[in-house]
C-alpha cells in the first residue's frame, strides 16, 4: 500500500456514512494519480515518495478534504433552525410555566414549613426546571437533527420559502384546516404527561386516605416506565408536529405523513405493553393497603384491574390504527 | 490582521457563488475534475480541489450534471458533462451573470 492508497484510505474512513463514499475514494485516487503524474513529467523524474508526500501535503489533511464531501454539515440547518427556536420556546416557556405553578402548589400543601425548608424546596424546584429545561432541549435537538437529515426538503417548506399572498387573508375555511387550538392545547397536554411521566411519577397512583392523612399507592409498574424514553421521543415529536400545523394552519401531506410516523411507533409501543408483563403495579397486597381488607374481594378486584387494562391498550392499538388509515385517506384524496 | 481575514471572507464568497456557473459553462464536452481544474485555471480561474470535487457532485445530485467512469491510460476517471436540465438553466444563468455584471460595473465606476 503506497502512501497515496493510505491517504485515499483515510479519508474514505472518514466518510463511513456518506453515500458514494467509493466513488468519492476512486475519483479521489485517480485525481491524486494524474497530479503526481504531472508533477512527475515536470520535474523529469519517476514519481517517488517525497515528491508522494509534497503532494498530500498540498492537498491537505484527510479530515479536512473529507469534511468538503459532508452533504450534512449541520445537526440544525439554516431551513429549520428558525422553526426549531420556535418550538423551542413554546415547550420551554411552558416547561417554566408548568413547573412553577406545581412548585408553588407544592409549598402550599407543605405549610407551614421552616425557612429552611421553604429555601431547599425553592432550590430544588428550580434545580428541576433546569434539568427539565436541558432534557427538553435534548430531546428536541435530536428530533430536529433527525428532521434535517431524513425529511426531504420538499416536505417541510418553512414560511420563509413560500411566497406570501395577501388574498391568504380572505379565503374560506378548508378541510385541512387546523383550528388553532387544537395544536396549542395538544402541545400543552403533551407537555404535562412529558413533565408528570418523566420528573412526577409518583404522582401517577391511587389516592386513598387512612389514619396517617393522605396516601398513594403507585399504579404504574417498571413494564411501563421501560418504554418511557421510546414514549419521550413520541411526545417531543407531537410538540414538534403541533408546532408544525400551529404555523402552517393546515394538514400538508409532510404533516399527515409524519404524523402517520409518530402513530406508527405509538401502535408499536403499545401493542410491546401488551405483550410484556402488566403495565399496572397493582397487587392484592397493595389493594388490602388501600383499604380493600376482604383478601378474596381484593384478589378479584386485583385481576379485574389487570384485564381491564389489557382491554383498554387492545382499543387504543384499535384507535391508533384507525386514526392511520383516515389520516392515509385524507393523504390520497387531498388535493 | 482582521482586514486581511475579512478581504479574503469576501472574496471567497465572491467566487463560491461564480464556480457554479465556471464549472457548468466549461462542461458542454466532457471533463472529469482535475482536466476541468486546470482548464478553469489556464482559463484565469484557480479552484482549489476541495471545492471543485465536492461542487461537481452536488451538480450531479441536482441533475445539472451527468457523470460516467472511463478507463483510460490504465486509468479509471470520472467524466462530467452537462445533463440536458443543465443545459436548459445555463442560459438563465448566463443572462443574471451578465445583469449582476453590467449592475457593479455601473455602480463601482
Amino acid at each position: 500500500m503506497n502512501l497515496i492508497d493510505r491517504y485515499v484510505a483515510e479519508v474514505g474512513r472518514r466518510l463511513l456514512l456518506v453515500k458514494g463514499r467509493k466513488d468519492i475514494e476512486n475519483e479521489l485516487r485517480s485525481t491524486l494519480d494524474d497530479m503526481l503524474e504531472e508533477r512527475a513529467s515536470k520535474a523529469g523524474t519517476p514519481a517517488d515518495e517525497a515528491m508522494q508526500m509534497e503532494l498530500l501535503k498540498e492537498y491537505g489533511a484527510p479530515h479536512k478534504v473529507a469534511q468538503t464531501y459532508n452533504p450534512h454539515p449541520y445537526l440544525i440547518g439554516p431551513r429549520i433552525y428558525p422553526f426549531f427556536t420556535f418550538i423551542l420556546k413554546i415547550v420551554l416557556a411552558a416547561v417554566a410555566f408548568g413547573l412553577s405553578i406545581a412548585l408553588v402548589i407544592q409549598i402550599i400543601s407543605q405549610s407551614p414549613m421552616s425557612a429552611a425548608e421553604f429555601l431547599s424546596t425553592v432550590g430544588k424546584g428550580i434545580l428541576n426546571i433546569i434539568s427539565v429545561g436541558i432534557a427538553v432541549f435534548g430531546n428536541m435537538a435530536l428530533v430536529f437533527a433527525l428532521i434535517e437529515r431524513y425529511a426531504p426538503a420538499a416536505d417541510f417548506k418553512m414560511d420563509e420559502d413560500k411566497e406570501w399572498d395577501p388574498a391568504a387573508l380572505k379565503k374560506e375555511p378548508e378541510p385541512d384546516e387546523v383550528k388553532i387550538w387544537e395544536p396549542i392545547l395538544a402541545i400543552v397536554f403533551t407537555f404535562i404527561a412529558l413533565s408528570i411521566f418523566n420528573f412526577n411519577p409518583q404522582l401517577i397512583g391511587i389516592y386513598y386516605l387512612n389514619g396517617d392523612g393522605w396516601q398513594v399507592t403507585p399504579l404504574l409498574s417498571e413494564a411501563f416506565f421501560r418504554w418511557l424514553p421510546l414514549l419521550n421521543v413520541v411526545w417531543v415529536a407531537e410538540i414538534v408536529l403541533n408546532g408544525m400545523l400551529l404555523r402552517s394552519g393546515k394538514w400538508t401531506n409532510g404533516a399527515r405523513l409524519f404524523s402517520i410516523g409518530i402513530k406508527l411507533v405509538q401502535v408499536f409501543i403499545i401493542v410491546m405493553l401488551l405483550m410484556g408483563p402488566s403495565i399496572l403495579a397493582l397487587t392484592p397486597e397493595s389493594m388490602a393497603s388501600g383499604g380493600i381488607t376482604d383478601p378474596d374481594a381484593a384478589g378479584k378486584l386485583n385481576e379485574l384491574a389487570h384485564t381491564a387494562i389489557k382491554f383498554a391498550l387492545g382499543f387504543a392499538v384499535l384507535g391508533t390504527v384507525v386514526e392511520v388509515i383516515k389520516s392515509l385517506y385524507k393523504m390520497v384524496t387531498q388535493k | 490582521m482582521a482586514n486581511t481575514e475579512s478581504l479574503e471572507n469576501v472574496v471567497l464568497e465572491l467566487r463560491r457563488g461564480v464556480i457554479v456557473l465556471a464549472a457548468l459553462s466549461q462542461l458542454g464536452a466532457a471533463e472529469y475534475g482535475y482536466s476541468l481544474l486546470k482548464k478553469l485555471a489556464d482559463l484565469g480561474l484557480e479552484v482549489d480541489q476541495g471545492t471543485l470535487y465536492p461542487l461537481l457532485r452536488r451538480l450531479e445530485a441536482q441533475g445539472l450534471l451527468e457523470s460516467d467512469w472511463k478507463i483510460e491510460e490504465s486509468r479509471p476517471r470520472r467524466y462530467y458533462v452537462i445533463s440536458t436540465e443543465g443545459k436548459k438553466l445555463l442560459p438563465k444563468l448566463k443572462k443574471e451573470w451578465t445583469g449582476i455584471v453590467s449592475v457593479m460595473d455601473r455602480m463601482l465606476s
